[in-house]
């Protein structure tokens, strides 16, 4: 298994189950091709639950959904094209072989076939409630 | 509880009081003690939670439904089921295919769900008639139905790809003009267009993609004499003037807006307007007084064209 840093992603949404929006601002980082998805780490903060909130607060969220990379707010109330996605990643690669590698991969595009695996990973729709452990 | 107070505010009218609508969904099924998969494929239950939620909450207006996933379905696209909350659509037909080339049929009234969503209209009816409460049709707007069919890929499409783009959302809203057709005939005095992703887009892309494919359900909505809305979620204040454009009579938006702002947008172009109680801040998490926030919310829409609603 690579020992490789990662470039962290947070995703901070109501609810990407119930809303739309924020489900497709998820997906657009669960479509991310099988080479990319090795280089990233993420995770879905649904404000509909306290530590979603606590992470809102401490990244100084300001609109939902929001894509964050490396804890800046990238993508605001907007959903990102492909290229987007990839060169604001590669912008905040903690290596410069990395970036190279992600800005490599520019022209691949989304891959569909993996979504529902992805999103589980990334713990999409499983803490939506004020109760959510 | 009056058909006609929130008639007159959808259509942009001052009226003695706002008028109130929650826009309860699945949260009716909670009411009445049933999970919400199950609710919204058995027509008597969604009947029974819709009309108890109406009673219960004093609403002047209630939607039907309020399940953006009924249209991709009845085109062909495949749901998760949650026990508390409406369906996820998990797959896209259209993810590398126009709608022609994956072979998608304009629904039917025999199409996914819409068998079992006509007969709740049909039971649902007469206890909303009884309250005066409008029953309200929530259709899947053409960017968020586009979403469903091709997935995230739309969202790069409708700069790098245009063609695709239109193809997907043109048929999206052939889709929604046939939704519309059918609340109408289901006697929905209200139909709101819903369109949750057309605010993550730039207010261009909106002109280009949104504005032409709502017009076929606006048409059906107005040629049979109904009143229209537009539905937009989150930070919509880029694209807000395009929604005053569309050619509904009024749109709603949700808690992240500044209600003069709305307010104030919604006279200028003479159009009724709804929000923006707290849904997450207030109602789901409590972290301010749902009193509060709905008295701050009432004194800023005031009585020209507002309706009281969650955000």
């Amino acid at each position: 298994m690579s020992t490789e840093p990662k470039i962290h992603i947070d995703i901070l949404t109501l609810d990407s189950v119930q809303c739309a929006a924020c489900g497709y601002m998820t997906e657009s980082i669960a479509a991310l091709p099988e080479d990319v998805q090795n280089m990233i780490e993420y995770k879905e903060w649904s404000i509909k639950n306290k530590e979603g909130i606590a992470k809102f607060l401490e990244l100084k969220g300001r609109v939902l959904p929001t894509i964050c990379i490396e804890r800046d707010l990238v993508f605001e109330s907007i959903i990102p094209q492909y290229e987007e996605l990839i060169d604001e990643m590669a912008k905040r690669a903690p290596t410069p072989q990395m970036r190279d590698r992600i800005l490599s991969l520019r022209d691949k595009g989304f891959e569909f076939d993996k979504i529902q695996e992805n999103l589980a990973k990334a713990g999409a729709g499983m803490k939506t409630r004020k109760d959510s452990a | 509880m009056a058909k006609q107070l929130l008639i007159d505010a959808y259509r942009g009218k001052k009226t003695p009081v706002a008028p109130w609508v929650p826009y309860a969904g699945v949260h009716c099924a909670f009411v009445i003690g049933e999970p919400a998969d199950k609710y919204l494929q058995d027509p008597e239950i969604l009947a029974k939670g819709v009309v108890t939620t109406a009673k219960r909450y004093k609403a002047d207006g209630i939607p039907l439904l309020f399940d953006l996933s009924v249209e991709a379905n009845a085109v062909g696209c495949e749901l998760k089921w949650w026990p508390d909350n409406v369906p996820s659509v998990v797959t896209h037909p259209c993810s590398n295919k126009t709608p022609e080339e994956a072979g998608l049929k304009l629904p039917t009234k025999e199409s996914g769900r819409w068998p079992t969503i006509f007969k709740a209209a049909q039971l649902a009816k007469p206890g909303l008639d009884e309250i005066d409460c409008v029953m309200m049709g929530l259709l899947c707007g053409p960017l968020t139905l586009a979403s469903h069919l091709a997935g995230v890929r739309i969202f790069t499409d409708v700069y790098k790809n245009k063609e695709f783009a239109h193809k997907v959302i043109k048929f999206a809203g052939e889709v929604g003009a046939i939704s519309a057709q059918f609340y109408a005939e289901m006697g929905c005095e209200i139909i709101a267009i819903v369109d949750p992703v057309a605010s993550q887009i730039r207010p261009e892309t909106f002109r280009e993609f949104v504005t032409p494919y709502a017009q076929p359900a606006i048409k059906v909505i107005h040629d049979a004499g109904l009143t229209s809305s537009f539905f937009i979620c989150g930070d919509c204040t880029k694209v807000l003037e395009e929604v005053c454009k569309i050619g509904t009579h009024g749109f709603a938006i949700d808690e992240q807006l500044n209600m003069n702002f709305v307010r104030d947008m919604a006279r200028k172009y003479g159009l009724g307007f709804g929000g923006n109680l707290k849904l997450t801040l207030a109602l789901s998490l409590g972290l301010i007084s749902p009193r509060e926030d709905a008295i701050v919310s009432l004194a800023a829409g005031g009585t020209i064209g507002y309706t009281f609603a969650p955000g």
